[in-house]
């Protein structure tokens, strides 16, 4: 782990990735204390000071009923960040059972989970997300449970793959010998071999999390106000383009910074760890 | 970018400026483009929302049009009309042909106004009223009412005419002897008589219009000779459509502060006003709601002074006025402008000391309608007043079809709902009737689901008084009714403001001498003005 | 049977399994969710009696197995329903919305390619350099941001401050769009040899494919190099550098060849996956395609017409990977021999 992190750190790219998670999480989880304004993630409204551009002390211009944006992005790290870790949460227990499963069991437990994998997995996410979200009522929950039911499938995916050649594998026959029980095989034998890959994997997802859920908020189907949500910034701040561009670039800018930290983070984890795909 | 794209760019750029060039000398045919949020409904018999009318006021005729300028009606298709207690009959014109050649006579209107009552959509609720209609001879129809309705001619201007031989014609399927009385064909084409016929008409995207040259009035020139309508366009593409001079009047929703930008830029800003208000209603069946004095403490809290500054466009121009009452200004029984409504704190605080629930109690859900995004911006103005009162609330995004679905239901309904409210026909029955009446609750119009005895005796008195002045008296004392019993927040009276290019003039949207007073109706293409040359 | 056949024979059958999935998977979650698609569709001044026949007429009444057996008997027909929505067919609807969003895919799905694959070769090519570290950078930005804000980005520059290109729409207001054959509007207006409306409808296509496909190139790059930089390492390339080959010839025959094979699978599931971020794109431009459809029949809880929206789309996803593989099978030379050795 630290011999992992000294890697990451020797690294320019790495390194400027690493600052850049660093920033965004330090910033979601001291909101409180760094941002200028905290009420204003809240309902503030301020009709003397709204739709300004970028000026001292509103660093990031204020939105349209006065509320500071800077304040504004660093709760909504907050709230993505918050999300992200919950999906995979779910996302991957879920995701790791049934690959673990399908792959070792074999046969019709193979067969049918894994067409069921596929089922999810041929609805383009977004799509299914959608339909998920757009059924329920538009809450942070439902939009975890939207963006969790079009994440574990890959998750199950990489385990099938990795479970079915390390079945194969001497030390699994070996455990099988000694009469060591199925769930014993999957889960203590098999399964510490599938980690480094669900590691690097869950990192870069981190990234994409955000990513889908922006792109689900800025549909429409996101979190309420007023708590603040990246996409349906970039969304609401759409209909007042070109004159208002503050409310869209700031946005759009955390979104990118955020994901590519992550992206810059994984992708480093990918070769140090030397999992790929 | 490399020099690939870059050359290529600059061949797209030639390639579309050659273009430009080569339709400019064709310029003989005016073209006027206009957009509206919702989906079009061609199908006059469904017609509610504003896109709907305008197709409807423009493609059919009704019998009776508003008087421009003054309070009252004008004869149209009708020649002339006299009532006799509950019996209204009309003279119709005997030079009207529908757009398909067929002439039009009293069994069309007949024929219209069943067709409207047996799909029982849109605004066909208005003539819940009539008993029959019925064809006196080749021109003169008699309408039979239940009941004496006043406001019975304003009603007219929402009922079109069809042309029921070329509807029989193209019956689809369907039980019953007239099947589907002509829903499949009616929601793709047109069988009226009015001055613009439909080319083409896609509901998601655009509907466009042709002037019908046999019009049995005179189009002016001026007039546009095509229209396109186009649907669900983005306020950032209408603003930048408008400055680029490929567009020429946006809706009437687009937010304040892009009004405000185009106004910047040279575009002309256009009006239609007094016939509606920003009503933002409270579930009065709903606790602590159901208490009056808790809904009289948050009508004082509510910050009436900043949501006029918030719709505010230019220093002359405003998306509303102070409302002064429930009724709008200028319409029968409302209050002088000087009345306007202000939030008063204290008063505030006292009739929460007198509301049942403790405010930390309260757990408001204050919906917002999704597709009119001013509407977050209010519902964040009621969170932060509230909040003073110590009242906490939850902010709830509701797309439009969902939230007419829940609001069938009381217990469904949230405590509090902003619409958007007007007189269809222009008369306040039509306003008032539908919002506050008990036994209407249940619609859109009805989240407050008010049950107040006076409330109901004076909106009876309105609809079958039948002289003005003892109608204006009962709309008064219903207005001052409305005040006490507090269902609702009066918001604003509101104004419709709509920005256009200067290739056209629109006097009925910008001389207040020509304007009609319905909703809509200022969206009369053959009224309009091209501008030469531009 | 040869081994292509074999494999198109298998891939079909389970598509079409995983096909039943989806259209149980959407049905279920379609109906089992609260809201009353007939009081939605009808609108708030329905009465009581209007919405109870309707939902007779919907089958809504029955238990949901014999709606998905109406809903079963029905597609067999080749009928997905009316949709409440629009009082259209369903299959009419997405007929009409279907082939501007194809087009706008397609057009990003050459981008991606056509960009991605070149980049990721000349990186690869001139590993560990200037040129190899820009592209990189570059082509992971292109993966981290959701193609909306990218729509968003090159909207704001170039057709706001730089106003190249338009900000909306397909063509142009003042061109006659071309008949409709197959709803293309790049080839309807070919075929019709009108070339106004084809330079006004590829004008007008560059920035939102270009928005949807930034993401796909990056991503294209990103594994184009890393499979050539690992085809690089092998003995082979090697010994060709030894042997004296010229560079460009060891790029080009013996590491894009063999690298192709990966990244033509992950390039199919981007493709496919386009088809799902098209929405966005389109919402930002004003597109006409399925993208508002969709958003609206979701809203509205218009049942024939979601399935019926999401059962097409996931066909199509299921075809682009079909072909791929079929692609893959042609060019990986272990197939392609098997079926020479054969026959």
């Amino acid at each position: 782990m630290k011999r992992t992190f000294v890697i990451l750190a020797s690294n320019p790219m790495s390194l400027f990735g690493l600052i850049l998670v660093g920033v965004v999480v330090f910033s979601a989880v001291f909101a409180d204390f760094i941002a200028p304004f905290p009420e204003h993630r809240g309902a503030v409204v301020d009709f003397t000071n709204f739709n300004q551009p970028p000026h001292w002390p509103n660093i990031f211009g204020t939105d349209l009923v006065g509320r500071d944006l800077f304040s504004r992005i660093l709760y909504a790290y907050r709230i993505s960040l918050m999300l992200g870790v919950v999906v995979l949460a779910i996302a991957v227990p879920i995701g790791v059972t049934v690959g673990l499963a399908a792959g070792y069991l074999g046969g019709w437990v193979d067969f049918i989970l894994m067409r069921l994998t596929d089922v999810f997995l041929s609805i383009p996410p977004l799509v299914l997300a959608m339909a998920i979200m757009g059924l329920l009522e538009p809450t942070l929950t439902n939009g975890m449970l939207a963006v969790t039911a079009m994440w574990w499938p890959w998750y199950a995916r990489l385990v099938y793959n990795v479970t079915r050649s390390e079945a194969q594998e001497g030390y699994v026959l070996a455990a099988q010998i000694i009469g060591a029980s199925r769930l014993h095989i999957m889960f203590m034998e098999i399964l510490p071999n599938c980690v480094p890959s669900i590691v690097t994997k869950m990192t870069l997802d981190l990234g994409f999390v955000i990513l889908i859920a922006s792109s689900l908020s800025f549909l429409g189907l996101g979190v309420q106000a007023p708590t603040p949500d990246l996409g349906s910034m970039v969304a609401e701040g759409g209909n007042y383009l070109p004159d208002s561009w503050w409310l869209t670039v700031f946005p759009s800018l955390a979104i990118l910074i955020a994901v590519f930290g992550f992206n810059l983070v994984g992708d480093a984890l990918r070769q140090v760890l030397g999992s790929d795909q | 970018m490399n020099t690939l794209a870059r050359s290529l760019t600059a061949a797209l750029l030639g390639a579309s400026t050659l273009t430009l060039a080569a339709a400019a000398p064709a310029l003989a045919e005016t073209v006027l483009r206009l957009d509206e949020v919702a989906v079009g409904e061609l199908d006059p018999g469904k017609a509610s929302d504003y896109a709907d009318s305008i197709l409807m006021f423009n493609v059919y005729d009704t019998l009776v049009i508003p008087a421009q300028g003054a309070p009252g009606h004008v004869p149209h298709l009708a020649e002339s009309w006299s009532a006799d207690g509950n019996t209204f009959t009309f003279k119709l014109r005997n030079d009207v042909k529908f757009q398909s050649g067929n002439p039009m006579t009293a069994e069309d209107v007949v024929f219209s106004l069943e067709r409207m009552q047996a799909l029982g959509q849109g605004l066909s609720y208005l003539f819940n009223v009539v008993e029959s209609a019925e064809a006196v001879d080749e021109n003169t129809v008699a309408f039979t009412l239940k009941e004496p309705y006043a406001p019975f001619i304003a009603s007219m201007v929402r009922l079109p005419i069809v042309d029921k031989k070329l509807v029989m014609e193209n019956l689809g399927d369907g039980d019953g002897e007239m099947k589907d009385w002509g829903q499949a064909f009616l929601s793709g084409n047109s069988a009226g008589s009015g001055a613009y016929t439909v080319s083409s008409h896609n509901p998601q995207q655009e509907t466009v219009m042709e002037k019908n040259a046999d019009y049995f009035l005179d189009i002016p020139d001026a007039a546009p000779d095509t229209v396109r309508l186009r649907y669900g366009l983005e306020p950032a593409t209408v603003r930048t459509l408008i400055s680029q001079g490929e567009h020429d009047i946006s809706s009437q929703w687009l937010p304040p502060e892009v009004l405000k930008a185009l106004a910047d830029g040279g575009a002309q800003l256009l009006t239609e006003s007094g016939t509606g208000g920003f009503y933002i209603k409270m579930n009065t069946t709903k606790p602590p709601l159901d208490d009056p004095e808790c809904r009289m403490a948050l009508v004082n809290a509510f910050d009436y002074a900043s949501s006029i500054k918030m719709i505010a466009v230019t220093p002359d121009v405003s998306q509303g006025s102070p409302a002064t009452g429930a009724i709008p200004v200028g319409m029968l029984g409302s209050n002088p402008p000087e009345d306007a409504l202000t939030s008063d704190m204290d008063a505030a605080k006292k009739h929460m000391e007198a509301c049942a629930t403790a405010p930390e109690d309260f757990n408001l859900e204050v919906s917002w309608i999704a597709e009119v995004p001013l509407e977050e911006r209010f519902a964040l103005l009621m969170q932060a007043n509230f909040a003073q009162l110590g009242v906490k609330s939850e902010i709830k995004k509701m797309p439009w079809a969902l939230f007419a679905e829940q609001v069938s239901k009381p217990e469904n309904t949230p405590h509090i709902s902003q619409l958007f409210v007007n007189a269809v026909t222009g008369d306040p029955d039509t306003l008032l009737y539908g919002m506050y009446f008990s036994d209407a609750a249940g619609t859109w119009q009805s989240p407050e689901y008010l049950d107040d005895a006076e409330v109901d005796e004076l909106l009876t008195q309105g609809r079958t008084i039948t002289d003005e002045a003892g109608r204006a008296e009962a709309y008064k004392k219903l207005n001052e009714r409305l005040m006490e019993v507090a269902p609702t927040i009066y918001g604003y009276d509101r104004q419709s403001v709509f920005a256009a290019s200067e290739r056209v003039k629109v006097p009925a949207l910008s001389d207040p001498s020509k304007a009609f007073g319905l909703d809509g109706m200022g969206f009369t293409f053959r009224l309009m003005e091209m501008q030469e040359g531009s | 049977m040869s081994p292509v056949v074999r494999l198109l024979a298998k891939r079909l059958s389970i598509s079409v399994i995983v096909l039943i999935g989806v259209s149980m998977l959407i049905f279920t979650i379609a109906r089992v969710i609260p809201g009353d698609p007939a009081r939605i569709a009808l609108g708030p001044n329905a009465t009581a009696e209007q919405v109870e026949q309707l939902r007779q007429r919907l089958h809504l009444e029955d238990p949901i197995w014999v709606q998905y057996g109406y809903f079963v008997r029905n597609l067999a027909h080749g009928d997905l329903g009316v949709s409440l929505y629009t009082n259209r067919p369903v299959l009419t609807d997405i007929a009409q919305f279907l082939p501007a969003t194809l087009e706008l895919v397609i057009v990003a799905g050459i981008f991606m390619v056509c960009l991605g694959m070149p980049l990721g070769i000349l990186s690869a090519r001139y590993r560990g350099r200037m040129a190899d570290n820009l592209i990189r950078v570059v082509s992971l930005l292109g993966v981290s941001a959701p193609s909306f804000v990218w729509a968003v980005i090159l909207m704001l520059l170039f057709a706001f401050f730089l106003p190249l290109f338009p900000i909306a729409g397909q063509i142009s207001d003042t061109i006659p769009p071309p008949h409709r054959v197959t709803g293309f509007l790049l080839v309807d207006s070919l075929i019709d040899g009108n070339f106004k409306a084809f330079f006004s409808a590829l004008h007008h296509i560059i920035l939102p494919a270009f928005a949807l496909a930034l993401s796909g190139i990056g991503q294209a790059a990103r594994l184009t190099r890393a499979n050539m930089v690992e085809t690089y390492d092998k003995p082979y390339i090697e010994m060709a550098e030894s042997y004296g080959f010229a560079p460009r010839r060891i790029a080009n025959k013996f590491a894009f060849r063999p690298s192709l094979i990966p990244s033509l699978t992950i390039i199919g599931l981007d493709f496919a996956a386009m088809l799902g971020n098209a929405f966005l794109v389109e919402a930002v431009f004003a597109w006409p395609g399925l993208s508002r459809y969709g958003v609206q029949v979701i809203l509205r809880k218009d049942l024939n017409a979601i399935v019926g929206t999401v059962l097409v789309i996931s066909a199509m996803f299921l075809i682009v990977n079909i072909i791929v593989d079929l692609l893959i099978a042609y060019i990986n030379p272990r197939i392609r021999l098997a079926n020479g050795g054969r026959t």
